[in-house]
């Protein structure tokens, strides 16, 4: 395997990915694990765009890192919470955290590592926006429609809930 | 140029080449703030029987914006001992950050251009919305309640008015059949997208001044009610990160603006001998004029007016016009 740049682009992604990922279960402050996770949503954005899907690059940034996060930094800030977790206890604890840590290393590694994906040509990576749009609307209309609905019911019940908060907010 | 410099072989050298074309444009875009305020400053000036800045460089205040940087510059970069301060630090480059970046996939010229990438579109929505995250964070860090509200509002201003715009700009897409910047552009070769568009154009208009948090949608920086809003313990260089992305924001939508519905680079008939560049940097600056005056003339709305507006005006308004738009197109295609 030489070094290219794109193999260098992954490794710095692939960093900042785990880092993120790391930083938040490791902080203890809720809205700094919330920016550790938008880094990850980032990094894992630019993941995509190497491998040239640049259309799920571009919606994982609109949706992940720009409304998710925001709509999760709001819960935080608006509820109260205790600003520290306490770190758990226990030598034995973290003894078997341990054993069961290696134990998925090593089985995802030997999982990977003689893994064999074959390769085919194909034309994916052109105008995939457009091959995304006519596979959704041709082959997977159904599916594409249902998940429509269920949106729209969530959409309903949201402001069902809402509704009632504000009326018994009204009465008392 | 930059076209063969993307498509050639990767090496130390093209690396150094668009190295220094982007800190090219970053200056450039520098320059453009540093005037950007004073012309702005002194339109507003003229707009309600003022002089404006008059003092520094000359009798049209030329050196009133460097002054001021070198002001900030030199001031004392506080940061309260109540804030958290990783944050605190972190939250002005992350709301600058991809102020800058936006202006990667914006075509200026058809030869002045950096990335073209076929979600150009798609990519000024969803980077920008990154600063937002920058904003609440800074409101979050400072430990204070105007600017936690003033961060809070930001938020949930960007969310609901990026909604109305990203949809005024479905009809455009539906048109040309392309989310790509330079796409868009060819396609006005005839027609600019602002006659074809009226109802899209009016509704990103609107959905821009308020994602760019100007006056009559100010409110995560109301000055009467919160201070100064998010930024309010901010300091220094650190608050003039804040201001500067918010000018290279605005540098950003007038070229946008300029890129979706007023073609670009083209030139209205008989006078394509004029060439694109003038034609660009003419209508960039109309755009730029037009934000100042809604500015000046406009009072700040209240912050349930802006939410009804955004939810119950624009969206519909933004969704009727891309059905109308569908159905236009099918029945011109009929023909």
């Amino acid at each position: 395997m030489s070094v290219s740049g794109e193999l260098i682009a992954f490794f710095g992604v692939a960093l900042v990915a785990i880092l993120g990922g790391v930083l938040l279960i490791t902080l203890t402050k809720v809205v700094h694990m919330v920016i550790a996770l938008v880094f990850t949503f980032l990094s894992i954005a630019g993941i995509y765009l190497l491998l040239s899907a640049e259309f799920v690059a571009i919606v994982q940034i609109l949706i992940y890192s720009g409304a998710i996060t925001i709509v999760m930094l709001f819960g935080i800030m608006l509820t109260k919470h205790r600003e520290n977790d306490e770190p758990s206890k226990g030598g034995w604890r973290k003894f078997s955290l341990l054993l069961a840590i290696a134990g998925f290393a090593v089985a995802v590694y030997l999982g990977i590592y003689d893994l064999d994906i074959p390769v085919q040509p194909t034309a994916l990576h052109e105008e995939n926006t457009k091959q995304i749009g006519i596979e959704l609307f041709s082959k997977y209309v159904i599916p594409f429609e249902v998940m429509s609905v269920l949106l729209l019911v969530a959409l309903v019940g949201a402001i069902v809930l809402a509704k009632k908060d504000n009326e018994e907010g009204d009465r008392s | 140029m930059i076209k063969d410099l993307l498509h050639s072989a990767p090496s130390l050298l093209n690396f150094g080449v668009y190295f220094g074309l982007a800190v090219l444009l970053l200056l450039a875009v520098l320059g453009f703030v540093t005037y950007g305020i004073l012309s702005e400053r002194k339109i507003m000036g003229f707009m309600q029987l003022r002089i404006g800045p008059n003092q520094i460089g000359g009798k049209w205040g030329l050196l009133q914006t460097v002054a001021d940087v070198l002001k900030l510059l030199i001031k004392e970069d506080t940061i309260p001992k109540k804030a958290d301060r990783p944050l605190y630090i972190l939250a002005p480059v992350i709301a600058f950050a991809p102020a800058f970046m936006v202006l990667a996939t914006l075509p200026f010229t058809d030869a002045f251009q950096f990335a073209d990438i076929g979600v150009g579109l798609l990519y000024y929505v969803a980077i920008s919305g990154i600063s937002t995250i920058g904003i609440v964070t800074a409101g979050w860090a400072s430990n204070n309640k105007y600017s936690l509200i003033g961060g809070m509002r930001a938020a949930a201003q960007m969310i609901s008015y990026e909604i109305p715009l990203v949809m005024s700009l479905v009809g455009i897409v539906l048109l040309t059949g392309s989310l790509n910047l330079n796409d868009i552009v060819a396609a006005q070769e005839k027609v600019w997208f602002i006659f074809l568009q009226p109802i899209a154009f009016i509704v990103f208009m609107i959905a821009s001044v308020a994602e760019l948090n100007r006056i009559p949608f100010d409110l995560p920086e109301a000055e009467s009610e919160l201070v100064a809003g998010y930024h309010v313990e901010y300091s220094g260089f650190r608050w003039a990160f804040f201001m500067l992305s918010e000018y290279v924001y605005m540098f950003a939508m007038a070229t946008l603006t300029t890129v979706l519905f007023l073609g670009g680079w083209n030139s209205i008939p008989f006078l394509d001998f004029i060439p694109g560049a003038i034609w660009f940097g003419l209508k960039f600056s109309a755009v730029f004029y037009i934000l100042v005056w809604i500015r000046v003339t406009f009072p700040r709305i209240r912050a349930d007016q802006l939410m009804e507006f955004g939810w119950k005006v624009l969206l519909p308004v933004a969704l009727a016009n891309i059905f109308l738009t569908a159905i236009i197109k099918e029945i011109v295609s009929l023909f």
